[in-house]
């Protein structure tokens, strides 16, 4: 679910801190890297995690691969109301299946008694 | 700010009580949500735990459960974690209809607790957050 995937890429806050990088130009991830105190490796998984969430883009510019914020992927975040109607939908319906189950091997188990 | 709640009902054919079970019994709740760690009990804090495939365990949903009238009404203290423990209420009502057990569920202080979320997350940034606060808005603008 592409929601998740945008919370997931924003629970951390060294990608929290790249998007603002990124939100006030494009940046290799040598660029970005240069920000961290961290591996250019942990920088390019953190990159990935942010582009499974929609949240940046990445673009071939010669040898160089170029990170851009995709500011539209946060929208997805507001819409919270969204987020939990389908969550209690979900899990309303598993609800209305365990009880039944229940409900249902009791009816067999009496049943079976009679 | 606009306060949206959002409303759910459900049909049971089963009595209150077994669906009363499967709210505050921690077996039971694991059948249909990740199981916390106890029965529910009022007053007391609760936490739903997920397990990995790896045996990892990660606390995903937790609260406090602020009202239990058996078999009738619940009421809880609701967070998950991409709001950052901001709280929300759920309040859980169950009637007795005509073949079993009508369960409404009301979820409300969803904007209120996203908008303290928001907050935590600002207040994460160190020195210099105004200047970055203002280049994602203007970013967020262009994006719009």
């Amino acid at each position: 679910m592409r929601i998740q995937e945008t919370f997931r890429a924003l629970a951390d806050p060294t990608r929290r801190e790249i998007l603002m990088h990124l939100s006030r130009r494009e940046m290799t991830i040598g660029e970005v890297t240069d920000k961290f105190e961290i591996t250019r490796a942990a920088v390019k998984k953190h990159l990935n995690i942010l582009e499974e969430g929609q949240l940046i883009s990445v673009h071939v510019q010669g040898r160089e691969r170029i990170n851009r914020l995709e500011a539209q992927g946060l929208s997805a975040v507001s819409d919270w109301i969204g987020y939990f109607d389908q969550f209690w939908d979900q899990r309303l319906d598993a609800l209305k299946n365990a009880v039944e189950d229940a409900e249902n091997a009791k009816r067999k188990s009496i049943k079976g008694k009679v | 700010m606009a306060t949206s709640i959002i409303t759910k009902t459900v049909f049971f054919n089963a009595t209150r009580e077994t669906v009363w079970s499967f709210l505050t019994e921690r077996e039971k709740i694991g059948l249909w949500f990740h199981p916390p760690k106890e029965d529910l009990a009022e007053g007391k804090d609760y936490e739903l735990i997920l397990t990995r495939d790896n045996g990892e365990k990660a606390k995903v949903c937790w609260g406090r459960v602020l009202e239990m009238h058996r078999p009738e009404k619940m009421i809880w203290t609701f967070t998950v974690n991409p709001l950052n423990g901001s709280l929300t209420t759920v309040t859980w009502v169950l009637e007795e209809v005509l073949c079993g057990t009508r369960l409404t569920l009301k979820h409300e202080g969803v904007e209120a607790a996203a908008g303290e979320a928001a907050m935590d997350l600002i207040l994460s940034f160190d020195a210099g957050w105004d200047e970055h606060f203002a280049a994602m808005r203007k970013a967020l603008s262009k994006g719009n």
